[in-house]
């Protein structure tokens, strides 16, 4: 038995064999970087730059092909009047028409209102719906049927709105002029009112997806920083101010700029309900391109149109990012 | 400041039992150690203290006022949190003021207390810093200054410094416990670290399975823990156990093992009250409570065969093979006796104790 351990059990020789083994391994750590020469050999040797690039060459070529050849054909089509069978080159004179054209103003500026009231309302009913079902014990259910009307084709929706608000008869119709709020003249067929009706039919199809991506970010708010919060002092309704959203911030973002850049894509349920009328009360500007380019057959002016849409619409995404990203920042 | 009393309070999960019947009364102005392994209840009890909880049964009191309808915020209480709960989008400055913000204190008071209390932590220097800037160190220094910098009634600490490294750790104690001393005001912590309640406690209330096992100084717990889960949860290293039958023989009570025969003190045998005459009973005694030697010190001394040797710096843990079990002593480093090795063992009588066979009670 007396063999069972290796080690001395004199303690005091025990001792010094870990004091010695101390002394050696802080000698090792002193040691300058410089003098350690075996340095681990890598597995994955750096290989010269240029390969990287064979190995995207497929990937780019292809979408370089589906992608990037139409945005350069829209580029040149802006800068001509074409036509059926062909274009004749007339440099910037599309844009330079464009601004005295009162309807692609007036496009602007009801898109501008179009997106603001959507996205607006999509993102409070979006949280307040989220912050309801999170504390739902019927979540799943209730995540189920909010998921409905996303899954249905835009056109459809649009379809469906048209019979809600049909003038003879349409539910939606049928309520508010019971309700004495409504005169005659139907819904959509009315300046007043046909721009609501579209932002409505939008923010019923798409406040799911706020509720959806906020509920992830609220499942993900600590709940140790909401009780500290609440010992420390604070009310319900300070504690989700101050410790929710913030971390609500950066999902809601991803949310907002999705939302914002489909508004100004997505036009299939305005065709559907009102196509730009009555009037051009709600001829947002991707319905007039629309009609620019695709009714009228004027391709060399909708692409200018488009071209310019793209712009603002990089230039808001970008702003957009820089004024979440700001309470972002400073979590650092 | 304020006494806290908790009376008959239970706290139940759906089904299931997390608190049962506890009643503690934490004096005005002391340090109260909540002790016991995860998922004793400690937590709950705890988070019932600060009103994020809701209490099943029972009530709780600070001072004479009923607390069981308010909300935290109406409590005065400070808490601090396992993992700190920084507001990580805050300065280190605004953690600490928070407190004090969501009470409507004048810029000049926020600047005041927070830079006092900043001193008296020593992290005046990271002020400006984000949390995510600081080491765990820091992080808790700053939470406890968020707790401190209102002056509330009641301080409840909930495993602070769980997540330091050992020599950090040591460190806090001390200043938790001096910054407790300092202030004066009643605090309750939390905690699983039986060396950290021991050492910084002025009462610690023992838990296990939801009900207090035991409830009384530091001191008391340690020489005199009522059963024997207590008495093996408390003391590192932990108390050895041995089955042992009681035979009375003459005057003398003896405590018989297949080893060895060693009567109990005359007063010992008083406190035994024949209860357990005749029957079986567990002989506890902690590591320093025997001592061990090469040679036959008496009669009455166990022999055994030394298991191993561990060398822990200014002590050394000899752990022995008796018949059928093993036990832990604990002695000098100069100790010369090798595994496999015979040794004798006697025990200090003073220091040990018998438990109950069946539900573990303390006779002694």
């Amino acid at each position: 038995m007396t063999d069972v351990s290796p080690i001395s059990a004199n303690p005091r020789e025990v001792a010094a064999q870990i004091f010695r083994a101390r002394a050696h391994s802080a000698e090792v750590e002193a040691r300058p970087q410089s003098e350690i020469t075996n340095k681990p050999r890598s597995f994955n040797p750096p290989m010269p730059k240029r390969y990287y690039y064979y190995l995207m060459a497929p990937a780019i070529a292809i979408l370089a092909f589906i992608s990037l050849y139409p945005f350069f054909w829209l580029i040149v089509m802006s800068l001509q009047d074409v036509d059926i069978g062909g274009g004749e080159w007339v440099g910037f004179k599309n844009y330079v028409k464009l601004f005295s054209d009162g309807r692609f103003l007036d496009g602007w500026w009801l898109l501008a209102q179009y997106s603001v009231m959507c996205l607006g309302l999509q993102v409070g009913l979006g949280v307040l719906l989220a912050v309801v079902v999170n504390s739902s014990k019927y979540e799943k259910y209730l995540v189920t049927a909010l998921l409905m009307p996303m899954m249905m084709a835009p056109a459809v929706a649009g379809l469906l709105w048209l019979f809600l608000y049909n003038g003879t008869f349409g539910w939606y119709h049928w309520i508010l002029q019971s309700a004495g709020i409504l005169d005659n003249a139907s819904i959509l067929a009315s300046a007043n009112t046909a721009m609501y009706a579209i932002v409505l039919v939008d923010v019923w199809q798409w406040t799911p997806l706020i509720t959806i991506i906020a509920l992830a970010g609220l499942k993900r708010v600590p709940r140790d920083q909401l009780e500290a919060n609440m010992v420390d002092g604070a009310s319900p309704l300070r504690n989700f101010f101050a410790i929710t959203m913030p971390n609500l911030y950066p999902v809601l973002l991803i949310a907002v700029l999705l939302r914002f850049m489909d508004n100004f894509r997505f036009i299939d349920s305005v065709l559907v309900l009102t196509g730009g009328g009555p009037g051009s009360a709600t001829k947002i500007l991707p319905v007039y391109l629309f009609e620019v380019a695709f009714k009228f057959f004027k391709l060399g002016r909708g692409a200018a149109i488009a071209l310019t849409l793209l712009i603002v619409t990089i230039i808001l995404g970008k702003l957009l990012v820089r004024v979440f990203e700001k309470p972002q920042n400073e979590k650092g | 400041m304020a006494t806290v009393t908790i009376k008959n309070v239970w706290k139940y999960y759906g089904e299931t039992p997390a608190v049962k019947d506890l009643n503690i009364t934490c004096p005005d102005g002391s340090f109260v150690s909540i002790l016991g392994p995860s998922g004793c209840g400690k937590s709950s009890t705890m988070r019932m203290l600060a009103g994020l909880e809701h209490i099943s049964a029972g009530d709780i009191l600070f001072d004479d006022q009923r607390v069981n309808d308010l909300a935290p915020k109406d409590r005065d209480v400070a808490m601090v949190f396992e993992n700190y709960a920084l507001y990580p989008h805050k300065t280190v400055y605004e953690n600490i003021a928070n407190p004090l913000r969501l009470r409507k204190a004048s810029e000049d008071t926020i600047k005041a207390r927070v830079t006092g209390a900043a001193k008296l932590l020593e992290i005046s220097h990271l002020l400006e810093r984000r949390p995510h800037e600081l080491s765990g160190g820091q992080k808790q220094r700053v939470a406890i200054g968020r707790a401190i910098v209102r002056e509330p009634k009641l301080f409840l600490f909930d495993e602070p410094i769980a997540h330091l490294d050992a020599k950090l750790r040591a460190h806090m104690r001390g200043e938790i416990k001096h910054l407790q001393r300092s202030l004066g005001t009643t605090m309750i912590y939390v905690t699983h670290d039986q060396l950290e309640a021991l050492s910084m406690a002025d009462y610690i209330a023992v838990m296990h399975d939801g009900e207090l096992q035991q409830w009384g100084t530091p001191a008391e717990i340690f020489n005199h823990p009522v059963n024997a889960w207590v008495a093996g949860f408390v003391g590192e290293p932990a108390m050895n156990f041995l089955t042992c039958d009681i035979k009375g023989q003459g005057d003398d009570v003896l405590l018989r093992h297949s080893n060895f025969e060693i009567p109990l003190l005359p007063g010992q045998v008083r406190q035994l009250n024949g209860a357990a005459q005749a029957g079986t009973a567990r002989m506890g005694v902690r590591p320093d409570a025997l001592s061990i030697s090469m040679t036959r010190p008496d009669e009455a001394a166990m022999q055994g065969e030394i298991f191993v040797n561990e060398l822990l710096g200014g002590d050394m843990l000899v752990e022995v093979q008796l018949d059928d079990c093993r036990i832990r002593v604990k002695t000098t480093p100069e100790f010369e006796g090798k595994p496999g090795e015979n040794c004798f063992l006697s025990v200090n009588r003073d220091k040990w104790h018998v438990f109950d066979a069946g539900d573990g009670h303390a006779y002694f």
